[in-house]
């Protein structure tokens, strides 16, 4: 059954939207990872606007965040004050990613900053992951214990203005969980992400907070910072399509309860293994698409619409 | 020819009364609706030729006609187009030049009897606005010869692939030289907006008739809501946007929990 996407203005299979939700909720629900940078790049290869596409995404994460956000929230998952600051950081960063991606999208290069954003960040990423998992299965193999304890001191208990973050049990400075959310605020306004992937590990490694407050706070933050990168597209480029939202989470909802289940059945480091071969194959189409002469070198973009 | 005989049988020569060719069109629909479950449409531009009648003195009823041609052109209303040009930059591709292309129609479709340079010449079409290759089209950016061939030739590529600019040359089907019917085809990324339709008809060379209906183009129901909305106060639909979200997320957060 084809439907009609108002604001992509194209016409599309809604089965194949569900199967691509249910699909990307599947293997968020088996991962543990948010799927806008699955996702947005699925959407851009299926022939939607890569502007719509980012700025839609960025509207079905807020919907798939708030509810896992609430569930950590209600068993004391969530340190809010360490997740305000990151969400005061992640609109600032959502305001200029968004009037980067405004003035981008008015010179015609939008499509090339996101293809090179995910392009850069999903090479490095997956690349990071692969290499990661392989080693760790090695050491398994081998029988190695990971090293455990705290990391040491280092140049982040050296910034200025701290603030203790009772949650947390921390006592660090504002300055490094402002700039990790403002730029999970840029990198969720130009490429449609939550940026879990860049949050998680940063507040596990770099602010050293407690295992069981990251994956709350985190999606904490991704709730209320795609809230506003939707707003601010909405209002700049008009570029959100909430049809293509809804059938989008209806499918995610969906897959992530079957995935979490399957995922439970997996190993750790093969599941890393999986997903980062995965962001690889995703990085690897888009770059190709960037690279190899495209049949068509001209393209329209109307300007002046007064619809 | 045909007409040529007829008219040697004596209509031109001895003609009193005389009564010119007249044209009755319509459409198959005056309105087209995107709905939600719009994947495209087609259109009929059907009507009726009643050829001119000569009377000579009484006596012979002369008919002319027999070789007439129609000429169907449709456009959507005009608006000035970005074209960019992708160039290698290092090693990849990426948008370099562009021009803007002013008044350019969004949807733009001619269908015919015959192919159209045996109906009109290069001259009359560019006059008439019949033709793809004869579209005026006026570029704001001061631009050379070969660019403008470039650009042009690109604009339009561009508008085929998206079967938003389509030339069917000899579709139209005329029945007894009195009906005729055209189909056009209209894509589901077609511009909204007030349509022109413009029937022509030609006999030898020369447009007699013409005749416009109008049509009309919008969105319907929900989309049309969700179109206008976002595009009339976009603030307040980015508000409903996250509403929307944080409901949709917090019921499916909900049904899962209850499930389990």
């Amino acid at each position: 059954m084809q439907i009609y996407l108002p604001i992509a203005e194209m016409s599309i299979n809604i089965f194949l939207l569900l199967f691509m939700g249910g699909g990307v909720g599947f293997l968020s629900g088996m991962f543990g990872v948010g799927g806008g940078f699955l996702m947005t790049p699925l959407l851009i290869f299926i022939g939607v606007p890569p502007a719509v596409a980012v700025a839609t995404e960025a509207n079905q994460i807020t919907a798939a965040s708030v509810s896992g956000a609430l569930a950590h929230g209600r068993r004391g998952g969530i340190d809010y004050k360490m997740g305000s600051v990151l969400i005061a950081g992640g609109a600032v960063g959502s305001y200029f990613g968004s009037m980067l991606f405004t003035i981008l999208k008015a010179t015609g290069q939008v499509d090339l900053m996101i293809s090179l954003s995910y392009v850069v960040f999903l090479g490095g990423i997956g690349g990071m992951m692969f290499v990661e998992s392989v080693r760790s299965i090695m050491r398994t193999r081998r029988g190695d214990k990971p090293v455990a304890g705290r990391r040491s001191r280092t140049w982040v208990d050296a910034l200025p203005f701290k603030m203790r973050f009772r949650a947390s049990k921390m006592y660090i400075s504002a300055i490094l969980p402002l700039a990790i959310g403002g730029l999970v605020g840029v990198l969720a306004a130009i490429m449609g992400v939550g940026g879990g992937f860049i949050m998680v590990p940063a507040m596990i490694y770099l602010l050293n907070m407690p295992i069981n407050v990251v994956i709350g706070t985190s999606l904490f933050q991704i709730t209320f910072v795609t809230a506003s990168v939707t707003f601010l597209h909405s209002v700049n480029t008009q570029t959100v399509d909430v049809m293509l939202a809804l059938i989008l989470l209806t499918g995610a909802v969906i897959g992530a309860q079957i995935g979490a289940r399957v995922g439970l059945k997996l190993k750790g480091e093969q599941l890393r293994i999986l997903l980062a071969i995965l962001v690889l194959v995703v990085c690897g189409k888009m770059a190709v698409d960037l690279v190899s002469e495209p049949d068509e070198v001209y393209s329209v973009t109307p300007v002046g619409r007064s619809h | 020819m045909h007409m040529f005989r007829l008219l040697l049988c004596g209509g031109l020569f001895f003609s009193h009364q005389a009564r010119a060719e007249r044209m009755v069109t319509d459409l198959s629909s005056h309105a087209i609706e995107i709905t939600s479950q719009f994947s495209g449409t087609e259109l009929m531009i059907f009507g009726a030729i009643e050829r001119a009648i000569t009377r000579s003195r009484g006596q012979n009823i002369v008919v002319e006609g027999i070789d007439y041609d129609i000429i169907v052109v449709v456009q959507s209303g005009r608006h000035d187009v970005v074209v960019r040009r992708k160039e290698m930059i290092g090693p990849i591709w990426a948008n370099k030049g562009f021009r803007t292309l002013e008044n350019v129609p969004g949807y733009y479709a001619v269908t015919t009897t015959r192919p159209i340079n045996q109906i009109l010449t290069p001259e009359q079409q560019r006059l008439l606005g019949a033709g793809i290759d004869r579209l005026k089209i006026d570029f704001r950016e001061p631009v050379s010869k070969e660019e403008e061939k470039n650009f042009r030739a690109g604009f339009i590529r561009n508008m085929k692939a998206k079967k938003l600019y389509s030339q069917q040359e000899g579709t139209i089907s005329v029945l007894d030289d009195i009906l005729f019917r055209a189909i056009l085809y209209f894509p589901a990324n077609m511009p909204v907006g007030d349509y022109q339709v413009e029937v022509h008809l030609v006999r030898d060379g020369e447009v007699i008739l013409s005749v416009e209906s109008p049509l009309e183009v919008g969105k319907k129901g929900l989309e049309r809501l969700i179109y206008n909305f976002a595009h009339e106060s976009p603030a307040y639909y980015g508000i409903m946007a996250i509403i929307l979200a944080l409901s949709a997320g917090w019921l499916g957060g909900f049904v899962t929990r209850k499930m389990q």
